[in-house]
């Protein structure tokens, strides 16, 4: 199975898009994170779904839950095949090129009408929405997501963001390239967390973390 | 394990491992009852859990996939139903404590009469528990003890009586704690440090727990948390009287000539259904759940569902909202350790007043945002992309916090849980469909709470504050209440006052189904407590063979 699921100009067109929604600044972007690798293989199919709890791989899913998996693939699949149709389109018209060709402020300018198109939803969220995130049409602060049910942008962006700062077994988070950004020391790997060597204790109130020390042995 | 034959009678069958099951059947088999237990969901072991954000808050690993599991919901009768997964809590053993961070705070005396404390509020059919606080108080405390909750007994000036303290001291202090603790003093309220389902030290032969960035909402593969898997499961297990069946989902009770539940029909892993014949039942699906089962239990008695001549189940539904006012301070409050969630509380706002101008209140407390990551949240208010966006996540990940209220929605006689008849689930059963419409007191009710956690904001000195108002209940809080009321009157409440059917003699509900009020408060203690009652009543009424 290619764990690929782009043609190269969708590709590069994805990748360009991404690089608008994380751009790189004095710090580095989605580019340099690799989030269009993360999402090439988030679709290529459903074999790197679930992550291994211990890093060491990749769970392979099997009866109901597989099928379940690879209907919400194909949905996503043809929710990025016919958005990067439509980009492209509006590139055109707008600027007689194809998205990837044009300048960072005209890709914004499409965006942003693509934004406006879109479910109609305003550019920025309403604070009541926002504690969604980018994920959930819902205002709801702990819920799990349905991205399935974004539109283009939305997923786009959502899956831009799962793969800045996701941990990096998914493909992007390159180098740990988000958690530098915003300062997330993370584990080291999944293991390190699986096995219980991972903490953040040391980031608590002054002198808190010495009072529980000794009851966690190499921590 | 299939059983192509039919397996043999048992005591008692347990339908749902989650919370309350577990908790009921720890204490049925520690007395010597057999118990099988019916659960819809895997098995997992601690081995199968880890720090993956994406894996568990993205992608169903641990939430019930909305594919196989969906819900609708509609506001009003009079509208179109559509998906949404309402109120979704992990369908697996353990039910929702697999990836809790387990706030455990008691309830008060006046959450068991608020009817009589508020008086009447139109629209609305709030009524008075028919149990009170002290008829619980032995349960709570034995749960906590169970979970080797970490707490401070009387930190929380506004808590009821208590007949003993917490087995161990309140979980380290986080900078964000200290925030909420700083601006509670300022306002010269009340502050504690919140109960946790979590142990500051090693206790009964348990470490203590790991702190790391990844809790809420990820299962623990340390087994250092406290939960119904790794707790009351293990307890029942060593009896040697339980038998616990994961995947297997109940379909349907079917009723004997004496209008007596005769038998869960479950289908199995492999596809097979089989039918367990038992003396006694005991419903612990969750509430939406509980209260489908029991609509989906048809018979010539009970067209409209098992137990529902009085057409109540299902109905009176409550949820809980959760939303926050959100600051952010020029320090770092690194608000991410922890899993968002080694927090303080206050309940200055909890108890019912009547001059602020709607009923009750609820516990409001610190909370990390993001969990951890900003993949699921950002700052309210700011573009969802662009370079803005990106400052947004750099500048906010290690200097906000949210303050957060529960909010106690009111029960209403028209918010109900029933079936939709046009969508199945992955086993081809109609599923839950939610019709739910805020009472304005609700909605009165988050603001001012929400307002109150932005006073707190501001008292410790945040820079900018932002409120995040629910005018929507959306069932975010994945607390669940109502659906089979308890009561004295059999034409107002579905289940007395030990949690036993009014119509039906050998049927319980245990989970939060059974609670009139929801309260403003994290309903699990209660939960499990009201569980271990209704437990010991059992086995006191017809002894350990039952
Ligand atoms: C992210 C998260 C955080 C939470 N944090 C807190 C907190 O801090 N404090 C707090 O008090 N509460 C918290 N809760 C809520 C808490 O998890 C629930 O209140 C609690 O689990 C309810 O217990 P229960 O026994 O009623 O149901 P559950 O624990 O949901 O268990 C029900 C079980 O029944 C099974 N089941 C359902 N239908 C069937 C069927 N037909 N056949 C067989 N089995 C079936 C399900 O698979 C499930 O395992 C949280 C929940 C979530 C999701």
């Amino acid at each position: 199975m290619s764990d690929t699921f782009f043609n190269p100009h969708q590709r590069a067109t994805v990748e360009a898009a991404m690089a608008r929604i994380i751009p790189t600044d004095d710090t580095p972007g989605a580019r340099e994170a690799g989030c269009v690798d993360f999402v090439d293989r988030y679709l290529s199919g459903i074999g790197y779904i679930f992550a291994k709890p211990d890093g060491s791989g990749f769970e392979v899913l099997e009866g109901a839950s597989a099928k379940a998996w690879m209907q919400r693939i194909e949905i996503m699949r043809e929710r990025y095949v016919a958005g990067l149709l439509d980009l492209d389109a509006r590139a055109h018209e707008r600027f007689s090129a194809d998205f990837v060709a044009l300048a960072p402020q005209q890709q914004d300018d499409i965006l942003h009408e693509l934004e406006q198109a879109g479910t109609g939803a305003p550019r920025t969220l309403a604070v009541n929405d926002a504690l969604a995130g980018p994920v959930s049409p819902q205002p709801a602060l702990q819920q799990t997501s349905t991205e399935v049910d974004l539109d283009f942008l939305p997923l786009m962006v959502t899956h831009t963001r799962q793969g800045y700062y996701a941990d990096p077994i998914y493909g992007g988070n390159r180098n740990r390239i988000g958690w530098e950004v915003i300062g997330f020391p993370g584990p080291a790997s999944l293991k390190d967390v699986h096995i219980g060597r991972y903490t953040t204790l040391q980031y608590f109130a002054e002198g808190e973390a010495d009072k529980v020390r000794e009851f966690h042995d190499g921590l | 394990m299939a059983y192509k034959t039919k397996p043999a009678r048992t005591d008692v069958v347990i339908i749902g491992a989650g919370a309350s099951g577990a908790a009921a059947a720890k204490v049925l088999c520690e007395a010597g009852v057999k118990v099988v237990a019916l659960e819809k969901g895997p098995w997992r072991k601690k081995e199968s859990f880890g720090g993956d954000e994406l894996a568990n808050i993205n992608r169903y690993n641990l939430w019930p996939d909305p594919i196989l599991n969906p819900r609708t919901w509609r506001e009003t009768a009079d509208d179109d139903a559509r998906s949404e997964m309402f109120c979704p809590v992990p369908q697996m053993v353990g039910g929702g404590t697999v990836h809790w961070q387990g706030w455990l705070p008691r309830f008060t005396e006046n959450d068991f009469r608020l009817r009589t404390v508020a008086g009447d509020l139109p629209g609305t059919s709030l009524a008075d528990w028919p149990i009170t606080y002290d008829e619980l108080e032995p349960y709570y405390l034995k749960v906590e003890w169970a979970f080797g909750v970490s707490g401070q007994p009387g930190a929380n000036k506004f808590e009821s009586r208590r007949s003993g303290g917490y087995p161990c001291p309140p979980m380290p202090i986080s900078r964000y704690a200290q925030k909420f603790i700083k601006g509670c003093d300022a306002l010269g309220w009340n502050a504690f440090p919140t109960p946790q389902a979590a142990l500051s030290r090693p206790f009964n032969g348990r470490k203590a727990t790991v702190v790391s960035a990844f809790a809420q909402q990820h299962g623990d593969p340390t087994g250092t948390r406290s939960s119904a898997l790794n707790v009351f499961i293990p307890d029942a297990v060593a009896t040697g009287n339980f038998e616990l069946r994961p995947d297997c989902v109940v379909r349907e009770l079917t009723l004997d000539s004496e209008g007596n539940i005769k038998a869960a029909i479950y289908q199995d892993a492999d596809g097979d259904t089989i039918e367990q014949e038992a003396d006694l039942f005991i419903l612990a699906c969750g509430a939406m759940e509980t209260a489908r089962l029991m609509l989906l239990s048809k018979s010539g008695r009970f067209p409209n569902g098992v137990a529902n001549g009085s057409d109540m189940v299902g109905r009176n539904v409550t949820f809980h909202e959760y939303s926050a006012a959100v600051g952010t301070y020029d320090d770092p409050v690194y608000a991410w350790a922890g899993g968002g969630y080694v927090s303080a509380s206050t309940f200055q706002h909890y108890e019912h007043d009547a001059s602020r101008g709607f009923v009750s209140g609820g516990h409001i407390a610190v909370a990390g945002v993001g969990i951890p990551l900003p993949i699921n949240w950002r700052m309210p208010g700011t573009p969802s992309w662009g370079a803005e966006a990106k400052k947004n996540d750099r500048d906010h990940f290690s200097h906000s916090l949210a303050i957060a209220m529960v909010l106690h929605d009111m029960p209403q006689h028209e918010n109900r849980i029933d079936l939709d008849e046009t969508v199945v689930d992955a086993w081809g059963l109609p599923v839950a469909r939610v019709t739910l419409k805020p009472h304005r007191n609700d909605v009165d009710q988050g603001r001012y709470l929400i307002d109150r956690g932005a006073d707190i904001l501001e008292a410790s000195g945040a820079l900018t504050i932002r409120r995040v108002y629910a005018d929507r209940v959306t069932g975010n809080c994945s607390h669940q209440h109502g659906t089979a009321r308890m009561g004295d009157d059999g034409a107002t409440s579905v289940l007395n006052r030990w949690c036993r059917a009014h119509e039906v003699e050998n049927l319980y509900a245990v989970d939060g189904s059974p609670f009139p009020t929801g309260t403003g408060a994290n309903p699990t203690l209660t939960i499990m407590a009201n569980a271990w009652r209704v437990a010991d009543k059992i086995i006191a009424e017809r002894g350990a063979a039952v």
